[in-house]
């Protein structure tokens, strides 16, 4: 029942939980004192080859560490101190939604500038039509990922002619033609943006009004909290089946060497477009959960230095890896929030920290590791099976 | 009846003929391509996978015309090929690199990978057994480092996954750009048995093999087709071929 493997799986993850906890509550010494931590451990782990194990564990027993993860989002807001940290939680929630999307393109060997861009498209989507035309915010949340994959494939028609750098630069030029457009164009709120962005609502309880739980009084941000993290949960879920699928391969495939991947069959304009529309979609759906969130949007949410720090999140967290690309983005999100102490340097300690991560460990902190199949115990009796065939043949 | 046949195959590099006006046909055999350095076999193969579009000339396969269309059509309709430098992707493990193979048979879409896992991981596990079939037929020995990177693993039995995973997807015809190139004679010879392998099994597989060592030629092809300077010069058998003046000419000079 309660094998050495499981027991391991449950520390490691309510020690990853504590440590999230510890990072969010703490001052920025302590957040980064974690992140040093952290990055200890693994370089440790490494060395001696226990993070093996410990990934083994974790994944031979996802439901304990799914458990554990979600007791931990669930008594969050009970444990958090104040509502902004709160805050931070939810749009590092946000985030990591958006960071899996983009992660798509970069395991296909695409760095894709222009994500605040598909996070932007989603978000004005989704406000405009809640406060033009009314619609349910859950609808028009649908309707932000359909309009953000759409431009996703739109865009990607043109720009995948090109590759690398090139491809590269084009995504550049999406990113700053989507901020001017938006700053241009009164009709999508210019430079005042679009205010009044109503909430999401259960019936008649709208998810802006403190939860009463127990008879204590939660802050609204809770509302949001589970509501983000639920989707978060939902989308790892889709990120990792497509990982490990035919289609994760093919992706793996094209970033490692186009000519190998076309001629296994794999059409490169279709898959890169796939890449470019679900990791849009994901993104949209990200903006529109932001807009409905934080009631305003404005421009300077989704400029280039955004996608700036979602890529950020990607190579610290460690490209091709859901877990890690979460990892990254949460911690990204809480550093920087915590950076708001040094005011005007505030970019600068930023930067730095990023310089020296990637110095040090430029894999990022959970890196990609080999797929490990759910065929893994299957593969040990395949072995048998084939030392078996193997004794009887020979004489 | 001919699995594959070129009529006056020809692509042009700027003023270059690589290849120029060549015939070629193949049925149920093993056909060794020869030539000096700069004949055009590669460029041939090229042509035939799909990675060149000719500029002028028809390649027909299995009664379909396939004539410009892309690698990945070429694929799916049943021909794969091997490269002269080793071709694999490093930072995937053996078994993933062979089930690249098995890509253009699955059918998962992203779609099912999402809402029907069930159906997935069935294809999936389905596709691991038979990579791990072949890849025991190759060398029992790699089965157990089957999770490993490619990184980890050596120069031949690189090759050997290379041909492995161009058959693992029972390709109809399969091209095989110069499978012993950097390797030593024994190293050759094992190969070269690996290659009858996949002949003595029951698969119906037509090759072409581009190959410089002429003990190898004469040992596993049923005919020979000799390139010079782009064009076809000699298509027989190998000890005809040998007789012949102007192959000898192409090769010794004088």
């Amino acid at each position: 029942m309660f094998s050495k493997n499981s027991v391991l799986a449950l520390l490691v993850s309510v020690v990853g939980c504590a440590l999230l906890y510890i990072a969010l509550e703490g001052s920025i010494l302590v957040a980064l004192a974690v992140l040093v931590l952290a990055l200890g451990l693994m370089v440790v782990g490494e060395r001696t080859g226990k993070v093996d194990l410990v990934c083994r564990s974790v994944s031979d027993h996802k439901r304990i560490s799914l458990a554990v993860v979600s007791v931990f989002i669930l008594i969050l807001p009970f444990m958090i101190s104040n509502n902004y940290l709160l805050h931070v939680a939810v749009m590092g929630g946000i985030y990591s939604i958006v960071t899996l999307g983009l992660n798509f393109q970069i395991g296909t060997g695409m760095v894709n500038f222009a994500t605040a861009a598909f996070f932007g498209t989603g978000a004005y989507t989704s406000a405009l039509m809640a406060t033009k035309f009314g619609l349910s915010p859950w609808l028009t949340t649908i309707l932000g990922m359909v309009s953000a994959a759409s431009l996703g494939i739109l865009f990607g028609f043109p720009a995948l002619k090109t590759r690398g750098y090139y491809l590269s630069l084009i995504t550049m030029s999406l990113q700053v033609i989507f901020t001017l457009m938006i700053i241009n164009t009164s009709w999508l709120g210019g430079p005042n943006g679009v205010p009044g962005v109503p909430a999401y609502s259960i019936g008649d309880v709208s998810l802006r009004m403190p939860l009463a739980i127990f008879g204590l009084d939660l802050p609204y941000q809770a509302n949001y909290l589970y509501l983000v993290f639920i989707l978060l949960g939902l989308t790892v879920f889709a990120a990792l089946c497509l990982h490990n699928s035919r289609t994760g391969l093919a992706w793996n495939s094209i970033e490692q060497d186009e000519i190998v991947a076309i001629t296994q069959g794999i059409n490169l304009t279709k898959m890169k477009l796939l890449a470019f529309a679900l990791g849009a979609a994901f993104a949209g759906l990200a903006g529109g959960l932001y807009g409905h969130y934080t009631s305003f949007i404005g421009v300077e949410d989704f400029t280039f230095s955004k996608s700036l720090v979602f890529i950020c999140m990607v190579l610290l967290g460690g490209i091709d890896n859901p877990f890690g690309v979460v990892l990254g983005a949460l911690m990204l999100t809480i550093v920087d929030e915590k950076l708001r102490d040094f005011a005007d340097y505030r970019m600068l300690m930023y930067s730095l920290i990023l310089i020296v991560i990637l110095l040090l460990r430029p894999q990022g902190l959970l890196p990609k590791r080999i797929r490990q199949y759910q065929a893994a115990n299957k593969m040990r009796e395949a072995k048998a099976w084939f030392s078996l065939k193997g004794e009887r043949s020979s004489p | 009846m001919n699995v594959m046949y070129t009529e006056a195959l020809t692509i042009n590099f700027g003023g270059l003929k690589a290849v120029d006006a060549v015939d070629f046909n193949i049925k149920d055999e093993v056909i060794g391509l020869l030539g000096p350095n700069g004949s055009g076999k590669t460029t041939f193969l090229n042509l035939v996978s799909g990675i060149y579009k000719p500029t002028s000339g028809r390649i027909m396969f299995e009664q379909s015309d396939i004539t410009g269309v892309g690698p990945n059509v070429v694929r799916k309709k049943g021909i794969a090929r091997t490269f002269q430098t080793n071709r694999l992707c490093l930072d995937l493990s053996i078994i993933d690199n062979l089930l690249l193979g098995l890509y253009s048979q699955q059918t998962a879409t992203w779609w099912q990978a999402i809402f029907q896992p069930k159906r997935c991981s069935r294809e999936l596990s389905q596709g691991i057994d038979k990579c791990l079939e072949i890849l025991h037929h190759f060398n029992p020995a790699l089965v157990s480092r089957a999770y490993e990177p490619i990184n980890a693993i050596p120069l031949i039995d690189r090759r050997r996954i290379e041909i492995a995973r161009s058959i693992v997807g029972s390709p109809r015809l399969l091209l095989l750009d110069e499978p012993t190139a950097g390797l030593n004679a024994e190293e050759t010879s094992q190969i070269i048995s690996d290659i009858g392998k996949i002949r003595n099994g029951n698969q119906k597989i037509s090759m072409i093999i581009i190959e410089h060592d002429m003990v190898v030629i004469s040992s596993i092809c049923h005919r020979v087709v000799v390139l010079n300077a782009g064009k076809k010069i000699a298509d027989d058998c190998f000890d005809e071929v040998c007789k012949n003046e102007q192959v000898c000419k192409a090769y010794l000079g004088g």
